[in-house]
C-alpha cells in the first residue's frame, strides 16, 4: 500500500492550511492550528513538515512580494493540492474504521 | 521595549536558514505584532535546529572531512585535514549554537555559571582527544 496516510501534524498543517484558504502562509497556519486545538506550534516544525508536503506533492507554494513590516521578505503561501486533500480523506478514514467499536471509547448513556 | 527582532538570533537563522527566508519572515512579523525575544529566540534556535538535523540526513554522520577523496595517491600527504564534530553540514553551526546556549544560560539562569563552565573545559577536552585520535586513525 503506497504511503498515503499522514501524521498527525501533517494532518493538522493540511486542515489549517484548508481553513485559512488561498493565503495560507506560516505565521497564519500556525496561528489557525493554535487556535482551534491549543497546540503550541514551532515555526520551523511548520515549515519543515510544509517541505515534506510539499515534495510529496501534497501542497504547492509560491513566493509572494516582500513587504516593510516582515523586515523586506518575502511570504510563502501554501495550497492543498488535489492530492493533499485525498491523503486527508483517506486518512480521516482509517482513523474513524480505527476508532469505531471500542468499548473503551464508547460515551455512557445514564 | 525594542522594535527591533534580536540580532544575533536573525543572524543566526540567515546563516543556518538562508533558503527559508519566509520562514524569517514570519518570525520577525509576529515579533512586531507582540511576540516576546524569549519567543524569537526561540523558535529562532529550534528552526536552526531542525535544519541542522535534517540536512545530517543528507550528509555524513561524524568523520572527517578531507579536502581531497582518501584514494587519490596525489594527495598531499601534508595536506590538513578539517575536522567536524558536530555532523553539521554547515561548518561553525555546532559552535555557533553552543555559544548561543551558553550565553542563554548565563543570562535566564547565572546561577548555573559552574555546569557552563564545566560543560565548557569539559567540551575543550573532549573536542581535543576526538581531534587526537581521529588524527592517528586516519
Amino acid at each position: 500500500m503506497p504511503r498515503s496516510l499522514l501524521t498527525d501534524f501533517e494532518l493538522m498543517i493540511l486542515l489549517a492550511t484548508l481553513r485559512v484558504g488561498d493565503d495560507a502562509y506560516g505565521v497564519q497556519i500556525a496561528r489557525e492550528i493554535e487556535r482551534i486545538s491549543g497546540r503550541k506550534v514551532l515555526l520551523g516544525a511548520a515549515y519543515a513538515a510544509l517541505d515534506r508536503l510539499e515534495r510529496n506533492e501534497l501542497v504547492t507554494s509560491t513566493v509572494g512580494n516582500p513587504t516593510a513590516e516582515r523586515g523586506g521578505r518575502a511570504k510563502r503561501f501554501f495550497r492543498v493540492t488535489p492530492r493533499g486533500l485525498r491523503a486527508v480523506k483517506e486518512t480521516r478514514q482509517a482513523l474513524v474504521a480505527l476508532w469505531q467499536d471500542l468499548p473503551q471509547l464508547k460515551e455512557k448513556r445514564t | 521595549m525594542n522594535s527591533q527582532p534580536p540580532r544575533l538570533a536573525v543572524a543566526l537563522l540567515n546563516r543556518v536558514v538562508p533558503e527559508e527566508e519566509p520562514l524569517t519572515g514570519d518570525l520577525v512579523e509576529e515579533f512586531a505584532a507582540g511576540r516576546s525575544r524569549a519567543w524569537f529566540w526561540r523558535q529562532a534556535i529550534a528552526a536552526a535546529a531542525l535544519t541542522a538535523f535534517r540536512r545530517s540526513d543528507e550528509v555524513r554522520p561524524l568523520r572527517l572531512i578531507d579536502g581531497v577523496p582518501a584514494r587519490v595517491p596525489s594527495a598531499p600527504a601534508t595536506s590538513r585535514r578539517t575536522v567536524n564534530l558536530t555532523a553539521s553540514p554547515v561548518a561553525g553551526v555546532g559552535g555557533l549554537s553552543l555559544a548561543i546556549l551558553a550565553t542563554l544560560v548565563t543570562i535566564f539562569v547565572p546561577q548555573a555559571w559552574w555546569i557552563v563552565l564545566a560543560a565548557m573545559a569539559a567540551g575543550v577536552v573532549l573536542g581535543v582527544v576526538l581531534i587526537a585520535i581521529r588524527r592517528t586513525r586516519a
